[in-house]
């Protein structure tokens, strides 16, 4: 009885060795294409971010904002066999901008003629490199004129704003005071572009007759109250170009970042 | 009635000749004609990169076209060339301030357009770190040409001519804000000032100093090289020289940047290159010549906090040291670069 229970046990699991070597086999991924979306999703801490709704920070705080937009680039995926796929660098940049949003508060990255694979990890920049910015006009593209119309460039001095959050804050002193966090790197001088690698909690599994989604939240209070803490009330309600806030905005919002789930 | 007939007949082969002329120019595409840039050999190395944005001689004219376009303006007025003028090397003619649409002024001095391939940073503060992206700035500001990059590209894709020449320069011929920066650049590039008498003279070209001159170069090198070094005149730093601060202005110059407290008041060491022709001087254009700026080095700073160290005596008082005979021989010296040819070239004249 035992014998045959084996019997079955093991000539069970070879046909599903063989049926899955065997999918595997046929499934030829090579030279096949998909399309991948990239929603990014605004948050604070547990809520979805809302236009003009009050957020409160760990130090008494308040905060509304009427802008919130940044720029993402150099997006990159490694699949199961740690080979790694770079989108064109070219079209490699985006601005993701909250007012663009769909009615969930979603902004979607559309990436087509992704090799098929079976990703598991996500990494991606934000704002603009210094290998970019330094090849000049030609390194932009339409992304210089797209980025004006943003307000995402400023206007006098040449370079990017990676993020943008306009608003008020409040306390127990002020109400509705003006809050501007405008980061950027500036010329080579000071560099806040920071890149970002993200482990996907399951496969994301790109094919020619599916479509992928990798859900990404932004949670903006990491911004304020993430790795540093920091109070508007000491300075970080303007913030624009200066060299020791800057990169503490940067830090902070690397840690912005996590994927809430996948869609194949 | 011969005669008029001939003439009528000359008309004609004319009418034809310009015909076909002008239809050879409107015969779009690609075709470039690279144009190899000279470095003078007295000049440090090229800092814009080539390779990126290769010289040709259509992207050079629509550089040139561009340069004195109007149309870079919200009123269709200001053209670059508006307040950088050929005859004063592309500086706004005795203007203290940049002037920009409706009548709006700005708040700095326009700087020269000369030699750009070999500087690092642009502007009084250095706020445009690629030449390419430098007149993103003037045409973007209020103050200057009030515009936005799309309405730009949108009035330049409505003009049959820029549509040729965009196609012209560029290989996919497309008209975008890119390839206008570009053409930009070539042009600029191109506006290259090296046949001064200072360069003859450091070529060994034939040509030598006057005694006042040659006094004027040794005071120079001597008082003045520590910042206006080398064959450009600048080590392209930014320091304090003294400068009371303009209240009206409040510019606090280099700081603007990274908010770096101590770069409080400082701006770039510019070019003295055609110095005689580019007044009036300093980031604001506070002195009318050049009698003003060495009197101001020998007894005109103040100490507004962050003054450059060479420019502190050892007895802890402010400025360098002049005679009246050095300040005489050093404006004779500084007249040397300027540079003639520069000023009446054809290939950066409007007409």
């Amino acid at each position: 009885m035992n014998f045959s229970k084996t019997i079955g046990a093991l000539a069970l699991s070879i046909a599903i060795i063989s049926c899955s070597s065997d999918d595997d086999a046929m499934e030829n991924l090579s030279n096949q294409t998909g399309e991948l979306t990239v929603k990014f999703d605004n948050a604070v801490g547990n809520q979805d971010f809302i236009f003009d709704s009050s957020f409160s920070k760990s130090n008494g705080e308040s905060f509304k904002l009427e802008t919130l937009k940044y720029i993402v680039s150099n997006i990159k995926l490694t699949d199961e066999n740690g080979v790694e796929f770079e989108y064109p660098t070219r079209d490699n940049i985006f601005i993701i901008d909250e007012a663009n949003a769909n009615n969930a508060g979603e902004i979607y990255v559309e990436l087509d003629n992704v090799p098929a694979a079976n990703y598991t990890k996500i990494s991606f920049g934000i704002g603009v490199d210094q290998t970019r910015f330094a090849q000049g006009a030609a390194g932009q593209g339409d992304f210089l004129t797209t980025a004006q119309d943003a307000g995402m460039f400023w206007s006098w001095a040449s370079g990017y704003k990676f993020m943008r959050l306009d608003g008020t804050y409040s306390d127990a002193t002020v109400t509705d005071q003006p809050v501007n966090i405008h980061m950027g790197s500036v010329g080579t001088s000071l560099d806040n572009y920071r890149e970002i690698t993200l482990d996907l909690p399951n496969t994301s599994r790109v094919r020619e007759d599916s479509h992928a989604e990798i859900h990404l939240v932004t949670d903006i209070l990491q911004i304020l109250d993430g790795a540093s803490s920091l109070n508007f009330s000491d300075g970080y309600d303007q913030v624009h170009t200066n060299e020791i806030e800057t990169p503490i905005i940067a830090n902070n919002f690397m840690g912005s970042f996590s994927v809430d789930h996948i869609h194949n | 009635m011969i005669l008029s007939d001939m003439k009528k007949y000359i008309l004609f082969a004319l009418g034809i000749l310009m015909i076909s002329c002008t239809e050879n120019d409107l015969e779009k595409g690609y075709e470039p004609i690279l144009v190899t840039f000279e470095k003078p050999s007295n000049f440090p190395d090229l800092v814009y990169n080539l390779d990126a944005n290769p010289l040709t001689e259509d992207g050079i004219a629509l550089g040139k076209a561009l340069f004195y376009e109007g149309d870079l303006s919200s009123n269709g007025a200001i053209a670059c060339a508006f307040c950088h003028e050929q005859a004063s090397a592309f500086t706004h003619h005795g203007h203290t301030l940049s002037h920009g649409v409706n009548g709006n002024i700005g708040f700095r001095n326009a700087q020269p357009i000369q030699n750009l391939g070999f500087q690092e940073a642009f502007t009084w503060d250095g706020a445009a770190s690629h030449l390419d992206l430098q007149p993103i700035i003037p045409i973007t500001s209020e103050l200057e040409m009030n515009e936005t990059l799309s309405n730009v590209i949108g009035k330049l894709k409505a003009d049959e001519g820029y549509i040729i020449m965009f196609s012209k320069a560029f290989e996919d011929g497309e008209i975008t804000s890119s390839h206008l920066l570009q053409a930009l650049s070539q042009f600029m590039v191109t506006m290259v000032s090296s046949n001064s008498k200072y360069d003859k003279v450091e070529r060994n070209e034939g040509t030598v100093y006057t005694t006042i001159e040659a006094d004027g170069l040794a005071s120079f090198n001597q008082k003045c090289t520590s910042c206006h070094a080398g064959s450009l005149q600048t080590d392209q730093s930014y320091r304090n020289n003294g400068l009371a601060v303009n209240p009206r202005l409040n510019d606090l110059g280099r700081y603007n940047l990274l908010e770096i407290p101590e770069d409080l008041y400082k701006f770039k060491v510019p070019s003295l290159r055609n110095v005689a022709v580019t007044f009036p001087y300093m980031h604001d254009g506070r002195l009318s010549d050049l009698e003003s700026v060495l009197d101001h080095y020998a007894s005109g700073m103040v100490d507004t906090g962050t003054i450059d160290p060479s420019l502190v005596k050892a007895d802890g008082s402010l400025g360098i040291d002049l005679t009246a005979y050095e300040k005489e021989s050093i404006i004779a010296f500084l007249e040397t670069l300027t540079d003639q040819e520069f000023l009446n070239d054809d290939r950066f004249a409007e007409f």
